[in-house]
């Protein structure tokens, strides 16, 4: 099976989030991609999510979050800072289809990597910028994280509950939003190279690409003149709408009713067809005494199991959905059926479920998603004597030189590190931010046998 | 002036709502020529405003033009023969199709993937739905919320003592429309590489599933199960959450180097320098009441702009809290140029936004939406559907 990117070469400057998103989404669609990382400045995120230690020392091949984002890459140890390492990175663009790069604006023409650079090294380059705000602008040089990026792109402005504070996702919501848009705005690109032969550079602004998503909010006070209000989980167009307690603790169902037909279904479902007619019967009035219906609804769902709930709505025609936890989704039989998630073997790691970075299936090529993610500087060897030809006793200087090698060097010692990156899951569940701790979690998810 | 980067490709969109729609907005403003096919009373997008005054009017949706610029409007029934005879005129010379029917539909109307595939070898055919073609919930109504639910990012979104929140904007709807795009542009490679089209099952759950952070990763390898917590992060980067200041709201996020010294700096109290708060992150984090008691009072005695800048000149990631409004007044995204203006016949000057990136090389065009039915005389002409053909549809309510 021949998948897509076949024979296409990215070198993967990128790191934490957005841009190995996108890097991922193209490795996973067939490109070779080389991520290059220093010994000095590893991937943070090899810092995050680890399994229990199990007494090997190189936690930083180990991590979850790093897995998921990093699978099936290529990994090289190059540091910026050392002016050999910039020459060793210069002769790979060559090689190469495809340059991304997550900096702020300035550090890629520090380094005399900038587009322009590159272009004169390889005439049919196509390079990606992805950053906080752009390459250009009075915010050009801002320091960005996901975290920030959200409530600058609007997004925010219209999250919350009713009359409350603006809210962030529980995620960084923006960084694997960008991060898809760079995988498209890469594959734009090659499809115009593949036509007229060109390259070409890429300015992605992270707040920027995610600015649309608050489209309706925007063209609403543009219209009307109006501010747009958090409205929780209610709809600007349907009533009822929003979340409902079930049976349990911490068990929840969304439901939307989008007219009179699916609130007729909805009241027979729930055997109440009390409700259907008076001041609920049509959309008007179901908007003006929403609070109460909610009341109404919760008394029904507070003695429903949310998935059984969820299944009798659905049968009847109404949009219900249980809001599952993690634990939930990865057990969910839809996401299960579907292969939402790669069981992958990750060495020193054993058997996880990992989700895939495309949310497409394919009828012509199945994407290579289910790989591990590579050891720090697992492939110089592969890639510098593969690619650039250097000798056995080049390699041997660089390792001597701590250009190349296999052990991160941070300003924090490692035996500290280790300590830092084990998290205090007990500590966490008392002051409730997780719900439960399973210890047999690999048994229920089915991963046991071949723990390293 | 260059080519675009996608001249050549003809899209023939059948899909509504919000999803669809902004994938081949994707495509057109790329320079596909998008081909929107709607039924005789519109997408059902045109109904879902906002309208100037709250005047409902199928060309004046704000929603809609923000969904579909640079399109063509073609009005066809697809319940009937003759619409799907015309239909299949126009896939004679299309590369992509997009649609967003419920599994089944299409098939239903002799135009699903399998009943075209022989006819037309080369169609890049994209379907996008809630839960996708295949699976138990693939019968499953569904809307943004309902995938929110099912994804887990609902479970963490929000305060622990309420119930799970639903980000705004219907961002399933957006990011099934981004893994629709990249697939479709995959599959354009694809095409080219190894020849022939296929089928993409494009599923607006799990498009967002996979913007789950290190939720599933953590039972998966710490058996924790995360809970929604203010949406503060599980790991220990508190804080990087949105507080209020005088002015309005600021994004406090200390980054790798924020604490201890410059974070002590920034809000004029240096001695905190040497707080056991500000130099141990897990100490912090579990004790975050303590740490605001600190940090509160200061911001609300400053502006968010002020707090901004000088966290910026200490290189402390800070963010603005923009809205509607503020988004539309910013400085810097006027100096980027992003929003343009456009002239539509019904709605006058109206700012869009931009193409989520910039290319040097090729254009990317800023255009408006397409009224209902704009264009179904001109694109009908050019598959030489005849003047009487599409008068017996124009009599039958078809175009």
């Amino acid at each position: 099976m021949t998948l897509p990117l076949e024979g296409i070469r990215v070198l993967d400057l990128t790191q934490v989030y957005a841009g190995p998103t996108c890097t991922r989404i193209l490795s996973d669609l067939g490109a070779d991609v080389i991520k290059l990382e220093g010994l000095k400045r590893m991937d943070i995120t090899r810092n995050f999510v680890m399994p229990e230690n199990t007494g090997k020392d190189d936690y930083w091949n180990r991590s979850g979050y790093f897995l998921l984002r990093n699978g099936g890459k290529k990994s090289i140890t190059l540091d910026f800072n050392d002016p050999e390492a910039v020459e060793l990175v210069k002769r790979l663009v060559p090689h190469a289809d495809i340059v991304a790069e997550s900096f702020t604006p300035r550090v890629m023409a520090k380094f005399g990597l900038d587009y322009e650079s590159l272009q004169g090294i390889k005439p049919d380059i196509i390079m990606v910028s992805l950053s906080g705000y752009g390459q250009t602008g009075p915010w050009r040089d801002f320091t960005a994280y996901g975290m920030g990026l959200e409530p600058a792109s609007g997004i925010s402005s219209v999250t919350g509950y009713r009359n409350g504070e603006p809210l962030r996702t529980g995620i960084s919501f923006t960084d694997p939003y960008s991060g898809v848009v760079g995988a498209g705005a890469v594959l734009a690109a090659l499809h115009c190279r593949r036509r007229t032969g060109k390259g070409q550079y890429i300015d992605l602004s992270e707040h920027e690409s995610a600015i649309p998503v608050t489209g309706y909010a925007i063209m609403e006070h543009v219209l009307t003149g109006r501010m747009p209000e958090r409205i929780g989980n209610r709809s600007e167009w349907y009533a009822p709408q929003g979340c409902y307690r079930c049976k349990g603790d911490d068990n929840w169902l969304v439901i939307t009713i989008r007219d009179d037909a699916e609130w007729e279904a909805f009241c027979h479902a729930t055997g109440h067809p009390e409700w259907e007619d008076g001041r609920f019967g049509d959309v008007l009035g179901r908007f003006r005494y929403h609070d109460e219906l909610d009341g109404l609804i919760t008394s029904w769902t507070r003695e429903q199991d949310q998935i059984e709930a969820m299944h009798l709505l659905q049968k009847a025609g109404v949009i219900a959905a249980a809001v599952l936890n993690p634990k939930q989704v990865l057990l969910d039989p839809h996401l299960g059926e579907r292969g939402a998630f790669d069981v992958i073997e990750q060495p020193d790691v054993g058997k996880r479920p990992v989700s895939r970075q495309l949310g497409a299936k394919f009828s012509a090529f199945v994407p290579n998603s289910a790989r591990p993610a590579p050891k720090l500087g697992e492939h110089n060897r592969e890639v510098l004597q593969g690619l650039l030809g250097l000798s056995d006793e080049d390699l041997a200087r660089l390792e001597e030189q701590k250009v190349i090698g296999d052990t991160p060097e941070g300003a924090v010692p490692l035996d500290v590190m280790r300590m830092f990156v084990q998290w205090p899951t007990t500590t966490f569940l008392q002051m409730g931010t997780i719900a439960g701790l399973d210890a047999d979690y690999r048994e229920q998810l089915g991963i046991t046998g071949d723990e390293k | 002036m260059p080519d675009s980067a996608l001249e050549g490709i003809r899209v023939i969109d059948l899909s509504q709502g919000i999803a669809g729609a902004y994938c081949t907005k994707l495509l057109a403003d790329l320079g596909a020529e998008v081909i929107k096919i709607e039924p005789p009373e519109g997408d059902y997008a045109r109904r879902l405003g906002p309208f100037p005054n709250d005047v409902p009017n199928h060309d004046k949706g704000g929603l809609f033009l923000h969904l579909n610029t640079n399109k063509k409007s073609v009005t066809l029934d697809l319940e009937s023969q003759s619409g799907r005879v015309v239909l299949r005129k126009l896939l004679a010379n299309a590369d992509v199709l997009v649609e967003s029917e419920s599994p089944g539909v299409m098939a239903s109307r002799e135009l699903g993937y399998e009943q075209l595939k022989g006819e037309f070898p080369g169609l890049v055919y994209c379907s996008v739905t809630p839960f996708g073609q295949t699976g138990p919930y693939a019968g499953f109504e569904g809307n943004s919320l309902a995938a929110m639910a099912l994804s887990g990012l609902m479970y963490i979104t929000g305060d622990p003592d309420k119930e799970p929140l639903c980000t705004g904007g219907e961002p399933a709807e957006y990011f099934g429309a981004l893994h629709a795009w990249v697939a479709i542009l995959a599959a354009l490679e694809h095409r080219a590489a190894n020849g022939g089209g296929q089928h993409i099952d494009v599923s607006m759950l799990e498009a967002l599933g996979c913007a789950d952070e290190y939720n599933t990763t953590m039972y998966a390898y710490l058996g924790a199960i995360r809970k929604r917590f203010y949406s503060r992060h599980a790991i220990p980067t508190y804080p990087s959450e949105i507080f209020p200041c005088r002015d309005g709201n600021i994004v406090v996020i200390g980054g790798a180097t924020g604490f201890p010294l410059m974070m002590a700096i920034l809000i004029e109290q240096p001695e905190m320098e040497n707080n056991p708060l500000f130099q141990n992150l897990w100490l912090r984090f579990m004790q975050w009441e303590k740490f605001e008691e600190v940090l509160r009072p200061y911001l609300t005695e400053h502006d968010w702009e002020d707090l901004l800048t000088r966290a910026q000149e200490l290189r402390i990631p800070f963010a603005a809290v923009l809205d509607a409004k503020t988004l539309l007044e910013n400085e810097h995204l006027r100096e980027r140029g992003f929003f343009a203006e456009v002239e539509h016949p019904e709605l006058g000057k109206v700012p869009v936004a931009a193409y989520p990136f910039k290319m040097s090389e090729t254009p990317l065009r800023v255009g408006r939406s397409p009224l209902l039915g704009e264009h179904t005389h001109d694109v009908l002409g050019e598959v030489g559907s005849e003047a009487e053909d599409q008068l017996v549809l124009r009599e039958r309510g078809v175009t």
